[in-house]
This record gives structure tokens, C-alpha cells and sequence, in this order.
């Protein structure tokens, strides 16, 4: 492999010129375990595997990124690994999504929370879109609010399980107008926009990546976005907050945690890293490409949004009648 | 033609030398896959994807295409030789795959496989070429009431598969609908019979209760009668081992039925193949000449199901060039690779870049061809694996099986699972109860279950959305038949006594 010379010269030269003396004291020895909980396939498989390929194009790591898969328990397997296999161990990460924090908040069998983990830090921010049919009568997210109260419990969402960022929108929008839907869970994503084109339900969460093309080819229309402001490729798109709803935003978000026990060099190492990671052009193409946004966010800062993202989906998982474990 | 002058085009792409390497790769490594069970063609190509980064999209897709379509064609191998299904939609092969193989007849199984899985590939892209916007827009039109009914069907296939005893095959296909139902219920996010176990919310994977039921609970069968001592009868000889003339007379509606079946089944975002290859075996059992042949090893058991889960990946890349509506795992995963290299999957990529569509189109055609080459050969040598003496033959199965369930989720767990249905499938075969049903109760359960609450949530609890839809109601009424032609044919046998004692 003829680059490897390039990447030992380049991580040299980056601990030389760039992170400071905290950092230096660590540097991976050994091929980096690279943990996710989706199969291969799977969205968090994919995201993982896209940024160890990237690292390894960009040359900023000594080592290299193996990218295993522990499925099963919605993510529960994975951290249980990482707490009973993995403790102390600096030479594992593991991507983390939303559901790392809200699965152990609704299943008594998961028996670790994001608190039994080191967080290291936090990656994007995935925005959504609210969509419905073209030809649907609904021009505005007003308008299907409106639609919703006049026949209540008649108009149908096609959405995945609940507790998932399409179910939370729901039922902020719910309770925050006292119109209701149906919800009608699909296992594939690909299963729901099915459901949306072929006529069978009136609305869906769906990402902006995937609309885009939907809406190009005049088969679907977007009427409010699901994020902080407006996405660049839908400069007329509102937010829901822009449309009138008074309703928090729930982010979905993926990251990097690391196994508990770990030295804070180690974990200062990682937030370097990744700070000089999201700055490179393969990662910036990533994101544009996906329609995703930089979330990036330390370790002291994501235990904070951990915590307050687990108490706000508690109080709305609570509200929508699911049984909380914890 | 249209149409016929971008498939030039295509063909120019896909006969590049460089294009050309490519597809024999991604076919050569999906051949590879699919023999060795657990390791699917999704987990493949997603471990192969970021080298694909710096290939240009066109050959990248023909690759990874060919991985797709070639695991289908290994996947029958060791369903044939072993028992062990090599990718859960080669599972109905073992069938009468086995028991060809057990009465020295692996090589024309395995002929058959190949020569029926070329066919249904070739058809399968031919649909795809020529008739999916039409076909997609079907697809579409198919709601939860229709996949509900369509699981009815392929649930009344029961009587097809029953063997003996009708009580016996439908208290397994009760057991298989259990296990299905294990794990986080989809609507309520109520974890069900997980026993406190973690491992057990994403319920119970395919692969470990295929490869324990059928290849475990065979092997420990096979050694309790001590059939080990007698090896198994592999004839000398290529033209021995080759299908015969007889062989594929007997496969002509079975190459036909499963193409046709597989394919549309295909197109289905929400079915898949292994039902495919069920519905498909179900059909050439109701329409057979000989249906109460099927089980004990007749070629057309094996050219159906192997047929309909190639025709299938046709099927399947329908909906995702089409709409950019994956229908499987393996489909999901190819539509995020498109993202990846920028392309944009969605209805009009097609328009966008016919370069690659054609390409690819011509390139299935031409891998299909490199298929049948590079697997027809293979045939007397997979042939040998039989020779080997049972102390040796038997652990090997225990171990190709462990190593495969283990890839699958890298987790003990499934593997001690695995041991779980191994004498699952073991005291089944003690007490004759048929395990065809369990496997097609597990395969079902999950999509009939899900389908009827969504019609259900639908309608607002009203259970005429399910006849009230011609579709559904066809489907519905058509295994309302099936399931009651046992008795049509008792009632027709006694009425045949009857007269007999009258004259």
C-alpha cells in the first residue's frame, strides 16, 4: 500500500504542528474498532463505514477504522458490549444515533443508558421534511392541520415505530393543535414513500435527500421542514416553528461515544480528530450530498444535550401514552 | 424500438473490457457468498461500498449488481449438498434440492439450479428492460390490504407442504407464526416473548432458525440412525452428474413459473424473495402432474423456487431505478450507495443517466451468461463434497453452520439459538412433524401480521377494507381454494368408492 508512508508522514507532522500537549499523550497503537449497531446496510453501517473510508482517504489516522456490527436490542447489544466487553478500552468507538438514547428509556431489557458510555462527540444534525401526495389538496402545513381537526382520526401518516422522529412530530403537533391522525407504522422506509405515492396514506416524514428527487420528478410536495432554519435546496420551505407551530425541536442526531473508563486523553484525542475531520472536503461532500448538517459539538457539551434530549423525549413519550422503563 | 438502440448503447457500455472485469468479479464474489451460508449479498456490498468511492458509478453498479444477482445463484448449492440453506430465499431448495442429493442425484439438482436460475435471471432482466414504469406503478397501487391477502396465499401453501399429517403441518406453521411474532411489536413498541433477553427485541433472525432446523436437525437425525457408515452415492462420470433430458421436459412450466412469479413478486417493495420462491414452489405443486412426488426429490421442486429467486432481483431493481423505492435490505443498500456517488435514485434517474441503467441492464444479461458458465462446471466439483465420509462430513456442516450465524450478527447469542432449533428441528423430525411449514409460518407471520393491523388502523377497525379491494379479494379467494382442495379431493375419492362399491 503505497500511501501508508503518506499517512504515518502526515499523522506525524499533525501531532507535531497541531493538537496540543493533552492530546499528544495518546495515539492509537492498533486498527481502531469501529462499532455500530445496524447490520451492514444499515444507516448507521453506512455512516460508518463512510467516514472510515474518508479518514483513511484524507490520511488522518495512523491506523486503521474496522467497522464491526453488533445488532440486535435496537442498539441495546452494542452499548452492553461496550460496557462489559470494552471497558477502558481506547481503541474502540461506536457511532451513536437518537435511539442509543431513547431505546433504554423504553425497554426495561436494555440494561445501559448513553450515561454508562463516554460521549466524545456529536457529528450532524439530520433535518426532515413533512411531505404529502402532489396532487394532495394541502398546500401548507396550516392547511393539513386544518384538514386533520374537520375529520378527526381520518388522515394517515405513514411513519416508522413509535418513539422515532416521525412519531415525535406528530405529537408535538397533535397535542400543540388538537388535530389527530392516524399513524401507521412501516418497517422500510422505502415501504412509506410507497404508501405516500401510491395514494394509501396523506402524509410522512420523510428526508430531504429522498423528497428532492420526488418532488422533481412532480410526484410529491414538501410543506414545512423538519429543523433549526430553512434547508438550503428548499429556500421556501418554512419550518414548522415558521409555519406558527410553537412545538421544540427534536434533532436527529449521530455521533461518536466511546466505551466507559477511558482516559480523558484518549477522549481529547477523539475531539480533536473529529474536529479536524469535519473540515475536510470528503466529509463537507458527505454532508451536501445527504442534505445533512455539521452538528459538531465536545464531549462536555454533548453529555449536556444528551441529558436534556432524553428528559424532553421522556416528557413526550410520556405524554403519548408509552410505557417509560426508566 | 426505442428502447432497443439504448440497450446497444448499453451492451457498448457493459462489453468495455474494464466494465466486463467488473461484472465477473461482482458475480465471481456473489457465487462465492452465496454458498457460504449467513454472509448475504446486503452485508457483502456494504463491506465493499467504500472501495467503490473511487470507481466511476457505471462499473461500480455493474459490480455490486452482480454480487446481488450471483448470491442467488450460489445460494442453492449448499441447500442441495448439505441441507444448510446458503441465503434465506434458497431455503424452499432444500426441499427436493436434498433429496435429490441423497439419492445420488446432487449433480442434476444442482444442473437444474443453474440452468433454471440462468433462465428466470435472463427473465427477469428482460422485465426490467422492458416493461418497468408500467410495472412500478402496479407495485404502487399494492396497499397493505393486498400484501395481507397475498400472505393469506402464500400461507394456504400449508396444505401443499403438509407431508402426512394436515394437524401436524398446521401446529408447525403455528409455531413458526410465533417466533415471527418474537421481538419489539412494530405498533405498540411492547417487546414480546423476549424472556427478558435484549438480544431477542429485533426478534429471531432468519438464518439461525433455516440453518438449525433444516441443517442441524438433519445432521443430528442422520447420526442418531447412524447412516453415517453409508456414505452417500455420488456416480462417476460428468455426463452422471450432468441434468438429464427427462430432467429439464419435467422443469419446462417450473422455469416459466418461477420467472414470471419471482418477478412480480419482485417488483413488490414489501414481499421478497424467499416468499417468491414459496409461491412459486406452491404453484408447481398445485398444477403438477405428480404433486404427491414433491418432497422426495423431483427436479421441478428445485427449478421453481431456484428460478423465482432470481427473477426476483430483476423484479426488485424496479422499484429502485424506477422510484427509488428499495424493496429489500440488499436494494437498500444499493441506493445508498447511488447517494454516495452522486448520482440522484429517484424517479427520473433513469432519464438522467441512461448510460447507467443501460449499462447495467446489459451487464445483467452478461453476467447472467457468466453465471451459467462459471457455475455449470462447478457442478461436478461441489458434487465431490458428498464423498466425504460422514465423521468428517458432519462437523463440517456444524461448523460452516455456527461460522455462518455468527457472521450474521457477530453475537453468541444466536449462536446458542442455533443450537436451540437444532433440536427444534431434531425432535420435529423424531415425531414426523414437517418443517417446511414452521419455515413458511416464520417467513409469513411477520408481513401478514403487520399488513392486517395496518389495513386495520386504515379502515379505523373496519375488516371489510379486505375484500372490499378487488385485488385482495382475488388473492383472498384463491386461498380460501387451496386450503379447502384437500377436502374437494377427499369428497371426490369417496364419491369414486362409492360408485365403485355401487357397481
Amino acid at each position: 500500500m503505497k500511501f501508508r508512508p503518506m499517512c504515518l508522514l502526515m499523522a506525524a507532522a499533525v501531532a507535531v504542528l497541531g493538537a496540543g500537549p493533552a492530546a499528544a499523550q495518546f495515539k492509537p497503537t492498533k486498527p481502531i474498532e469501529f462499532m455500530t449497531h445496524t447490520g451492514p446496510g444499515g444507516g448507521g453501517d453506512v455512516f460508518a463505514r463512510g467516514i472510515a473510508a474518508a479518514m483513511e482517504k484524507e490520511g488522518l489516522m495512523p491506523v486503521r477504522m474496522q467497522v464491526v456490527n453488533k445488532t440486535g436490542g435496537g442498539g441495546a447489544t452494542a452499548m452492553a458490549y461496550l460496557v462489559n466487553e470494552k471497558k477502558g478500552d481506547t481503541h474502540t468507538i461506536a457511532v451513536f444515533t437518537g435511539l442509543w438514547f431513547t431505546n433504554p428509556i423504553m425497554r426495561k431489557e436494555a440494561k445501559y443508558t448513553m450515561k454508562d458510555l463516554t460521549p466524545v462527540v456529536r457529528l450532524v444534525l439530520e433535518p426532515a421534511m413533512i411531505a404529502v401526495k402532489n396532487d394532495a389538496p394541502y398546500k401548507s402545513l396550516n392547511e393539513f392541520i386544518d384538514a386533520a381537526k374537520q375529520s378527526p382520526g381520518q388522515l394517515k401518516q405513514s411513519a416508522g415505530s413509535l418513539g422515532s422522529r416521525d412519531w415525535v412530530v406528530r405529537q408535538l403537533l397533535m397535542t400543540n393543535t388538537g388535530a389527530s391522525w392516524a399513524y401507521i407504522s412501516f418497517p422500510g422506509g422505502g415501504e412509506r414513500i410507497a404508501a405516500l405515492l401510491g395514494g394509501h396514506v396523506n402524509m410522512m416524514v420523510i428526508e430531504p435527500q429522498e423528497a428532492g428527487e420526488h418532488i422533481r420528478a412532480g410526484n410529491m410536495r414538501v410543506i414545512a421542514t423538519v429543523s433549526e432554519k430553512r434547508l438550503p435546496a428548499f429556500p421556501d420551505v418554512p419550518t414548522i416553528q415558521e409555519a406558527g407551530f410553537n412545538v421544540p425541536n427534536v434533532p436527529q442526531v449521530r455521533g461518536i461515544v466511546a466505551p466507559p473508563g477511558i482516559p480523558p486523553e484518549a477522549v481529547a484525542y477523539w475531539e480533536d480528530l473529529f474536529a479536524r475531520f469535519i473540515k475536510t472536503a470528503s466529509w463537507q461532500k458527505y454532508l451536501s450530498d445527504n442534505m445533512f448538517q455539521d452538528g459538531y459539538m465536545r464531549s462536555a457539551e454533548l453529555i449536556k444535550f444528551g441529558d436534556q434530549f432524553s428528559e424532553t423525549t421522556r416528557e413526550i413519550l410520556k405524554a403519548g401514552g408509552v410505557k417509560v422503563a426508566r | 424500438m426505442e428502447s432497443f438502440g439504448y440497450l446497444m448503447q448499453g451492451f457498448a457500455v457493459a462489453l468495455t473490457p474494464y466494465n466486463l472485469l467488473w461484472c465477473f468479479i461482482g458475480v465471481f464474489l456473489g457465487t462465492v457468498i452465496g454458498i457460504l451460508p449467513g454472509l448475504g449479498p446486503a452485508a457483502t456490498i456494504a463491506m465493499l461500498l467504500p472501495l467503490t468511492f473511487q470507481m466511476n458509478p457505471t462499473s461500480a453498479v455493474i459490480m455490486l449488481a452482480g454480487i446481488y444477482y450471483g448470491s442467488k445463484y450460489g445460494g442453492s448449492t449448499t441447500s442441495i449438498l448439505l441441507n444448510v440453506p446458503g441465503e434465506s430465499a434458497s431455503v424452499v431448495t432444500c426441499f427436493d434440492g436434498y433429496q435429490m442429493a441423497r439419492q445420488g442425484r446432487a449433480g442434476a439438482a444442482l444442473g437444474v439450479s443453474a440452468i433454471a436460475s440462468f433462465i428466470a435471471g435472463t427473465f427477469g432482466v428482460v422485465g426490467l428492460m422492458l416493461v418497468a414504469p408500467p410495472l412500478a406503478k402496479f407495485a404502487l397501487s399494492f396497499s397493505s390490504p393486498e400484501y395481507f391477502a397475498l400472505m393469506c396465499l402464500g400461507l394456504a401453501m400449508v396444505v401443499l407442504l403438509a407431508g402426512k399429517s394436515m394437524i401436524k403441518a398446521l401446529l408447525a406453521m403455528m409455531v413458526g407464526l410465533w417466533i415471527a411474532g418474537m421481538g419489539t411489536d412494530l405498533f405498540s413498541e411492547a417487546s414480546r416473548f423476549t424472556f427478558g433477553h435484549a438480544e431477542l427485541l429485533d426478534g429471531v433472525d432468519f438464518v439461525v432458525v433455516a440453518i438449525g432446523v433444516f441443517a442441524l436437525g438433519e445432521v443430528l437425525g442422520n447420526m442418531e440412525i447412524r447412516e453415517g457408515a453409508r456414505m452417500l452415492p455420488v456416480p462417476k462420470g460428468l455426463r452422471n452428474l450432468l441434468p438429464t433430458l427427462q430432467d429439464l421436459k419435467d422443469c419446462r412450466f417450473a422455469f416459466l413459473n418461477g420467472s414470471v412469479v419471482g418477478f412480480i413478486i419482485g417488483v413488490l417493495p414489501g414481499a421478497g424473495s424467499t416468499i417468491a420462491s414459496f409461491i412459486s414452489y406452491g404453484i408447481e405443486k398445485a398444477v403438477s402432474r405428480r404433486p404427491e412426488k414433491f418432497g422426495t426429490g423431483v427436479p421441478e421442486g428445485v427449478a421453481a423456487p431456484e428460478g423465482a429467486n432470481n427473477a426476483e432481483t430483476g423484479g426488485a431493481m424496479v422499484p429502485l431505478l424506477t422510484l427509488g423505492i428499495p424493496g429489500s435490505g440488499t436494494t437498500a443498500i444499493l441506493l445508498a450507495a447511488f447517494i454516495l456517488w452522486g448520482l440522484r435514485p429517484g424517479p427520473l434517474m433513469i432519464q438522467d443517466n441512461p448510460t447507467l441503467f443501460w449499462g447495467l441492464v446489459a451487464s445483467m444479461y452478461v453476467g447472467n451468461v457468466m453465471l451459467l458458465v462459471l457455475n455449470l462446471p462447478l457442478v461436478p466439483l461441489f458434487a465431490q463434497i458428498l464423498r466425504l465420509p460422514a465423521y468428517t462430513l458432519y462437523p463440517f456442516i456444524f461448523g460452516i453452520s455456527i461460522v455462518g450465524v455468527y457472521s450474521v450478527s457477530g453475537s453468541l447469542f444466536d449462536t446458542w439459538m442455533l443450537a436451540l432449533f437444532g433440536l427444534l428441528g431434531y425432535a420435529m423430525r423424531r415425531l414426523e412433524y414437517p418443517s417446511a411449514p414452521l419455515i413458511l409460518g416464520f417467513v409469513l407471520g411477520d408481513i401478514m401480521e403487520r399488513a392486517l393491523r395496518q389495513s386495520l388502523m386504515m379502515s379505523q377497525g373496519d375488516l371489510t377494507i379486505l375484500v372490499a379491494r378487488p385485488m385482495s379479494a382475488t388473492m383472498l379467494f384463491l386461498a380460501v381454494l387451496i386450503l379447502l382442495a384437500p377436502l374437494f379431493r377427499k369428497a371426490d375419492a369417496l364419491r369414486v368408492k362409492a360408485i365403485a362399491e355401487g357397481s
